[in-house]
């Protein structure tokens, strides 16, 4: 897995040189800013089904065809959201806020996904717009720290920028 | 191209063009240009095309717009919209990745054998920090033979699917394809996604002697299924194959069994039930399988009320989690889970489409007569392997009387199981 550390030393190594100093700086300002990413990644935790089913439920008001008769939003037994796909970028984001990188998305929420959902013609509109809910939603002190926020919406953003 | 989802946001031509046109500082809360951006899919024409184009033209660094100008180029590609090639490749240099990968995408999907396009697309293999598999695919596509030995270097390249392209478009532009068993091998790798897009680079080489291998590629069933039909297509059009030389395989991939496939993952000690059931919400179905095949050998008569627990409690709502409990109550041979696979059958809910395929096999594995007036209904959707599966199970009936209904505008592969059955019937 990638992280700010394996990736220096493997440019390092690509180069046949040591890590420099500005390669250990950046190393240090990632370890710097590790507090504020793991009380965002332990927040997200604690409330991922919320933040996933509130983002959900706020791309599903935006598509009102969902709630049309036979769809996704409009019977009982189905009435709590589908929030699977956001769940797991959530899960990856939280993955990433721990190892210090966005290594997680990269391998598992990017790279290889958007060619699956040119090619089955799946709609990326509602994650986008989903983790752009989730985006604006957050908010300091009441749900993390500024500096947590500013790590967790950074990530967001990463995902909302490769998705599109 | 399946084309159910297309029509998700419920915006009319006029709407979507106004809200492409709006500045972005303009747009209300409730409004997105990205959308718009999307829905114009829907509306091949000028006026559409050249709201797109001016979309393209924004060329406002913010996210907010690169997005928006991404879509844009990805939706002239869908629209093959001849007149936005000079647009679309002034994106070429563009310095966002995943413009670049859009544009490169679009022309491809237009087509053109104007040298300066195709050679400033090769020239994106020189380029660090590009999507090289895509820029591979559409020098493949339009076959650009002068990118051959620049293609080449990618052969060994460390990530998979970008090898797997690169030997791929090496063995079309020569014609020689003895390295294929390189990207076949790829069916059976650990890495998700290399099973995955393996699948694409056999359908694009038309290697058809994959086949069985894609039957037994532990992903989920909508790419293998994608993959045997589109080599058969190719393969049943130019007289390579015949239907019944990929019956069987295609046959084999809607029962779709974890027996008939190939494993990739293991466990290091015998898990328990409750992870083997978590295991089901994973999103590699290599590993979905994997417990489902552990469930079957070693839980079979423990595993039904926790599968119902977890169907109430959460796999309702879960498409990934809800194909596998309904396959599971089906080998199960679980008949107090007849109602909820009768549901499962006719549930209209686009996420859970390959759910009813899944609940017409199980139901057959039920073996309850009852279900065949739900089977013979399905026959009168327009979804191809939901007719399939239900033919297969009605079979299994000892119920042919069906087979009369399949028409003429139905899917190829639905006519040809139908026609070869009623030949054997004569």
């Amino acid at each position: 897995m990638k992280s700010v550390v394996t990736t220096v030393i493997a440019s390092a190594d690509a180069a046949g040189r040591f890590p420099s100093t500005s390669d250990l700086e950046s190393v240090q300002g990632s370890i710097q800013r590790a507090t504020a990413r793991l009380e965002a990644a332990e927040k997200l935790s604690a409330n991922l089904d919320q933040v996933a089913t509130e983002a959900y439920n706020a791309c599903i008001k935006k598509y009102p065809y969902l709630n049309n008769a036979g769809e996704a939003n409009s019977t009982d037994t189905f009435k709590s959201k589908c929030a699977r796909d956001i769940k797991h970028y959530m899960r990856l984001i939280q993955y990433c806020l721990v190892v210090g990188g966005t290594g997680p998305l990269d391998e598992w929420g990017i790279a290889g996904q958007r060619e699956v959902y040119r090619a089955l013609g799946l709609p990326t509109a509602p994650y986008v717009e989903a983790l752009s809910f989730a985006r604006n939603r957050g908010c300091a002190p009441r749900d993390m720290s500024a500096q947590a926020l500013t790590e967790y919406n950074a990530l967001l953003d990463y995902a909302i920028n490769s998705l599109s | 191209m399946d084309k159910r989802f297309y029509s998700l946001f419920n915006l009319g031509e006029d709407q979507a063009i106004a809200l492409l046109d709006t500045p972005q500082d303009q747009i209300s809360e409730d409004d997105s240009r990205y959308i718009a951006a999307s829905q114009l899919v829907n509306f091949s024409t000028e006026r559409s095309i050249h709201a797109l184009i001016r979309a393209v033209q924004q060329t406002d660094p913010a996210m907010e717009n690169r997005i928006v100008r991404r879509k844009s180029v990805e939706t002239l590609g869908r629209l093959q919209a001849v007149q936005a090639l000079p647009v679309i490749y002034t994106c070429l240099s563009d310095e966002d990745c995943y413009t670049v990968e859009n544009a490169v995408w679009a022309i491809g999907e237009i087509g053109t054998q104007d040298p300066t396009i195709l050679e400033a697309v090769a020239q994106l293999l020189d380029k660090p920090g590009q999507t090289y598999r895509v820029i591979i695919h559409t020098l493949a596509k339009l076959g650009y033979q002068p990118a051959l030995d620049r293609i080449r270097r990618f052969t060994t390249s460390t990530d998979l699917p970008t090898a797997s392209a690169a030997i791929t478009t090496i063995c079309r532009f020569t014609r020689d394809y003895s390295q294929m068993g390189q990207v076949v091998g790829m069916l059976q790798h650990s890495n998700v996604l290399a099973r995955r897009l393996s699948i694409q680079d056999l359908i694009d080489a038309q290697y058809y002697d994959a086949i069985p291998e894609i039957a037994r590629c532990p992903v989920s069933l909508v790419f293998r299924l994608r993959g045997i039909r589109m080599l058969a297509e190719a393969g049943i059009a130019a007289g390579t194959i015949v239907f019944a030389t990929l019956q069987p395989y295609l046959e084999q991939t809607l029962r779709d069994h974890p027996n008939d496939l190939g494993m990739v993952h293991s466990y290091d000690q015998p898990p328990a039930l409750p992870f083997l059931v978590r295991e089901l919400y994973e999103t590699d179905f290599g590993r979905c399988y994997l417990a489902t095949k552990t469930i079957l050998d070693h839980y079979a008569e423990a595993a039904p009320a926790m599968l119902f627990a977890t169907y109430a409690e959460e796999a309702n709502n879960d498409y990934g989690a809800h194909f596998h409990v309904i396959k599971l109550f089906g080998w199960l041979k679980h008949a107090p889970a007849y109602d909820l696979l009768i549901e499962a059958l006719h549930n209209r809910q686009p996420q859970f489409q390959k759910s009813r395929a899944a609940a017409a096999i199980a139901l057959g594995e039920l073996g309850d007569r009852r279900a065949i007036p739900a089977l013979q209904a399905c026959l009168d959707t327009k979804i191809w392997d939901l007719k399939y599966a239900a033919l297969m199970v009605l079979e299994q009936f000892g119920d042919l009387s069906s087979y009369e209904k399949v028409t003429p505008d139905d899917d190829w592969s639905v006519r040809e199981k139908a026609a070869t059955k009623l030949n054997v019937k004569r």
